[in-house]
């Protein structure tokens, strides 16, 4: 029975060394985060106890469970006894939809762009590259802060301007990649079976650089999200009263020594979800595509 | 009988930065320099010679895939262009590529059912369950099966994939076939098979073949004529037996010398002098006269004209050798 | 190489006129600053008057070519909100943000730059996971909330130092230590990921095979090789320098060019906010033009590359 068991456990311990070299422990972890607060997003609307904004007058600045507080308001109350928990989740599904379409409109700017310099070339290309430098060159948070301030500040218009962040990098990865695919036999064959432009980029060449495209988004995902905390912050991004977790630590602070939990949730929310995006990003990016720095 | 495709001087030349760095003037890269020649429909042409002669690109600029710098090409009376224009797209229909790499020829994410599918999608050939069902007739014409339909070009052998280039040729039945080094990529004892394929679906389909090798001795089994190229330009075209057992071109009588058989094994062949000169700097008068054995004055002044000679190959060379067996002319 | 200089400088001014048009057009295309400043229920009388006063009857076209004309002329503007000159608004602003950029940039350089060759040279140990830990908690922990926890740390718990304000120069310390920090770990990241590259380069191992001293191989061959995809951050850093500060002002009260900066877009100041988008463009964009040309002498083969009409002989 002992003898008969060893070589069983053995295979089992390679097994979960091989594993784990796969699915490395952090990034398991990662990915669950991820996956949670996915569904917290998702399920927003249920997870609540409260209404984001409802009032609690007799409840303010209440404190969290872990502090001493009771279970009507598990991560406390703010100085309008408002819930926080109810506003972190709604906070977490905000930034969580403000990064998520903003990456999308970046990629698609950056991808359309991408393959007309690499379809045309010549003067074309030649602007969209004197545009992607432009971009890297200057600073963006300056800018973001002008056109905030002076086209005013609705959501639609909030996610628009982060959708311009990041967007000069993959049109630059896109460029290159479909200079590339187009030297390669497969796009050259299927233009030449009489396929339009449209078709040998959108069915040929993007599904063959999607990998790429994809950690390269990743990568932007917890850009985002630290510019939209920031902006939040400063009381220039998402406007009460609707609230995201940058918004939520910006207003927390004025009761830093008083509730400093208003300000606490919020902020380790960001820290993990940004570390964890990271994570799987630079994991994805090993697997994937090694070539991207 | 007129011919399926007439190719008229044919110029292909690329304007390069020459050597010395920056300072280099621009000079003329003569890729195709005047190249002319027709096939008539059911007919195999195939054009030979080593690489960087310009065989590629004659095939690029045939197709229309590459823009020409002069000459003219016709197919089946319609001049093809190289603007990616309606009728450029139409013409697809009708003249189709196998390249030499199959496995890049293949885009790697589609199945091998989608990609033979899609020239004909692309066309807007018939229903979607047509298209599946003229995709497995030719796939099963060039010999796969319809358990391939699914699987992925990587999932393939080399003689497997290059079956699928030609499927996917061959679902928008066209009349013609250019064969750019179709073989070279494949392994020797899969090679013989995909020749056999190629001359069967010649004569099942009557397709047209401009077949392009750098080997003689696979042309000679698949081609009704054979016209070889040197420095971009054909030097001699005819019967392939007859340029085989007596080229009348120096350059071929080397080509034909260097291909091993029992009988020259082991004994002095006609070998090149000299490397191949770049086509940067074509020598002038005849292209060839820096490795030529017979070169003599008039070689170094004056270009040789593309002339018939008396069986009724064509030459270009001012003293071609006439009726001397090749072994002999070693 | 004169070439080279100025075909850089062409294109930094070319970015400086784009920049700023098109943060007039944005800027004044949008909103109408009169009734920004006013705002809407403001008497017509006064609206008309402000209007007339800033010149904002006249098209835009004639209001972007006056602001050219007086920016050429070294006319900044006057702020909307109290007359003063925008320039000297701005201005004595720079000094007290430099105050805390400038020790954090040193202190970037210094830890970023020496704890990302630890790491490289000494690769999978301890110590390269030490600092690649330090290196990734650093940029995924967002400026104000690594300051906030400083000042609640330092400020409120310990009571070390103040939290918020400009007295005296330990006021500077936490905004100091807060923007150091972020940047080292940005820094050591890309001098470590540099590093490992040119380690890995063959002339490195060659010079190993020939048998010369380690130390040798890596300050005689790596770090100059390795310098120069590190300089590109350090440039991006030093052009940083007057606005890189926004939110880290913000969190300190340190009234410093980025606090200005939001209040002036909170009262929609528009010649103010213009005044400092051309400060820190030209800031940026002049850094940039210095990391460019200093690449040209540490690099020669990016003068041909990237001047494009560079001439070979240079």
């Amino acid at each position: 029975m002992t003898d008969a068991s060893l070589p069983s456990t053995e295979v089992e311990t390679s097994r979960r060394r091989r594993f784990f070299r796969a699915w490395p422990p952090a990034v398991l972890l990662a990915l669950a985060w991820i996956a949670f607060i996915a569904l917290v997003s998702i399920f927003a609307d249920w997870l609540k106890p409260y209404d984001f904004m409802a009032l609690d007058l007799r409840d303010r600045l209440a404190e969290p469970v872990f502090m001493g507080g009771t279970f009507r308001h598990l991560l406390g109350s703010d100085e309008l006894g408002r819930d926080v928990l109810s506003r972190l989740i709604e906070s977490v599904r905000m930034s969580l939809v403000i990064a998520f379409l903003s990456t999308l409109i970046a990629a698609a700017i950056g991808v359309s762009l991408g393959f007309l310099a690499a379809h045309f070339r010549g003067w074309v290309e030649q602007v969209i590259l004197g545009a992607i430098d432009f971009m890297a060159a200057i600073p963006f948070l300056i800018i973001a802060l002008a056109v905030l301030a002076f086209f005013g500040n609705t959501l639609t218009l909030f996610i628009l301007l982060m959708g311009m962040h990041g967007w000069e990098r993959i049109a630059r990865i896109t460029r290159g990649l479909a200079i590339a695919a187009k030297e390669q036999g497969y796009a050259a064959a299927a233009s030449e079976i009489g396929a339009s432009p449209f078709r040998v980029y959108g069915a040929h060449i993007l599904p063959n650089i999607a990998s790429t495209l994809i950690v390269a988004m990743t990568l932007n995902i917890p850009e985002v999200i630290l510019l939209e905390s920031g902006l939040s912050f400063l009381g220039l991004g998402v406007q009460p009263p609707l609230t995201s977790l940058g918004n939520m630590v910006g207003y927390g602070r004025e009761y830093i020594q008083t509730a400093p939990w208003i300000l606490l949730s919020p902020a380790v929310v960001i820290i993990l979800t940004t570390l964890a995006v990271s994570v799987v990003g630079d994991w994805l990016r090993d697997r994937l595509d090694p070539t991207l720095r | 009988m007129s011919a399926l495709l007439e190719v008229e001087g044919l110029v292909k030349h690329y304007h390069v930065r020459g050597g010395g760095g920056l300072f280099g003037a621009p000079v003329v890269l003569k890729a195709v320099d005047g190249v002319s020649f027709a096939i008539p429909a059911g007919r195999t042409l195939g054009l030979v010679g080593e690489s960087g002669c310009g065989k590629s690109t004659t095939a690029r600029l045939v197709l229309g895939t590459l823009a020409r710098d002069g000459g003219q090409v016709m197919f089946d009376g319609e001049p093809v262009g190289s603007v990616r224009d309606t009728r450029w797209r139409a013409q697809r229909r009708a003249m189709q590529m196998v390249y030499q790499d199959p496995l890049s020829a293949l885009d790697r994410r589609l199945t091998v059912g989608k990609q033979v599918v899609e020239p004909a999608l692309v066309h807007g050939l018939g229903a979607s369950a047509e298209r599946h069902e003229k995709a497995l007739t030719i796939m099963d014409a060039v010999g796969l099966s319809s358990r391939f339909f699914d699987r992925y070009p990587h999932e393939l052998s080399g003689g497997q994939r290059q079956r699928v280039v030609l499927a996917r040729a061959l679902i928008l039945s066209p009349k013609l076939l250019v064969c750019d080094e179709p073989i070279s990529a494949l392994d020797v004892s899969i090679q013989a098979q995909v020749i056999n394929l190629l001359v069967d679906l010649q004569e099942k389909f009557s397709l047209t073949y401009l077949f392009i090798s750098h080997d003689l001795k696979v042309v000679r089994q698949v081609a009704h004529e054979v016209a070889v190229m040197y420095l971009g330009r054909i030097v001699e075209r005819g019967d392939p037996e007859a340029l085989f057992h007596a080229p009348a071109h120096p350059y071929t009588q080397a080509l034909v010398g260097a291909i091993p058989t029992p009988r020259t094994r082991g004994r002095a062949r006609a070998a090149l002098q000299g490397d191949p000169p770049s086509p940067i700097n074509t020598p002038p008068g005849c292209s060839f006269h820096p490795r030529c054995p017979r070169a003599e004055a008039r070689c170094r002044s004056e270009a040789p004209l593309l002339r018939p000679l008396a069986d009724g190959r064509f030459a270009a060379c001012h003293f071609p050798v006439l009726s001397t067996p090749a072994r002999e002319a070693a | 190489m004169l070439g080279y200089v100025a075909s850089r400088a062409f294109r930094a001014l070319v970015t400086i006129l784009l920049v700023l048009t098109f943060a007039f057009f944005i800027l004044n295309a949008t909103g109408d600053p009169a009734i920004l400043i006013l705002s809407a229920d403001a008497p017509p009388e006064a609206i008309e008057a402000f209007r007339e006063e800033w010149g904002l009857n006249a098209p835009l076209w004639k209001q972007y070519i006056g602001y050219l004309w007086n920016l050429a002329h070294g006319e900044l503007g006057r702020s909307m909100r109290d007359g003063r000159d925008a320039w000297a608004v701005v201005s004595e602003r720079i000094p007290v943000t430099l105050a805390i950029t400038i020790p954090a940039l040193i202190i970037k350089l210094v830890i970023g730059i020496s704890a990302g060759i630890v790491a490289a040279l000494w690769r999978d140990t301890w110590v390269d996971r030490l600092v690649m830990a330090f290196s990734v908690t650093g940029y995924t922990v967002p400026s104000f909330v690594l300051g906030l926890a400083l000042m609640l740390v330092f400020a409120v718990q310990l009571g070390w130092l103040p939290a918020a304000g400009a007295d005296s120069w330990r006021h500077a310390i936490l905004p100091i230590i807060t923007l150091g920090v972020a940047g080292a770990a940005v820094l050591a990241r890309f001098t470590r990921s540099a590093m490992l590259e040119v380690l890995g380069q063959p002339f490195i191992r060659t010079g190993l095979a020939k048998g010369l001293v380690w130390r040798a191989v890596v300050i005689g061959h790596a770090f100059p090789n390795a310098a120069i995809p590190t300089l590109t951050i350090a440039g991006f850093m030093i052009g940083s320098l007057v606005a890189g500060a926004v939110v880290v002002e913000s969190v300190f009260a340190w009234p410093g060019v980025g606090r200005l900066l939001v209040s002036a877009v909170g009262n929609r100041d528009l010649m103010v906010v213009q005044a400092i988008l051309l400060l820190v463009t030209v800031t940026m964009v002049s850094a940039n033009l210095i990391v460019d040309i200093v690449y040209g002498f540490v690099d020669p083969r990016l003068r041909t590359a990237r001047g494009g009409q560079a001439r070979g002989g240079t």
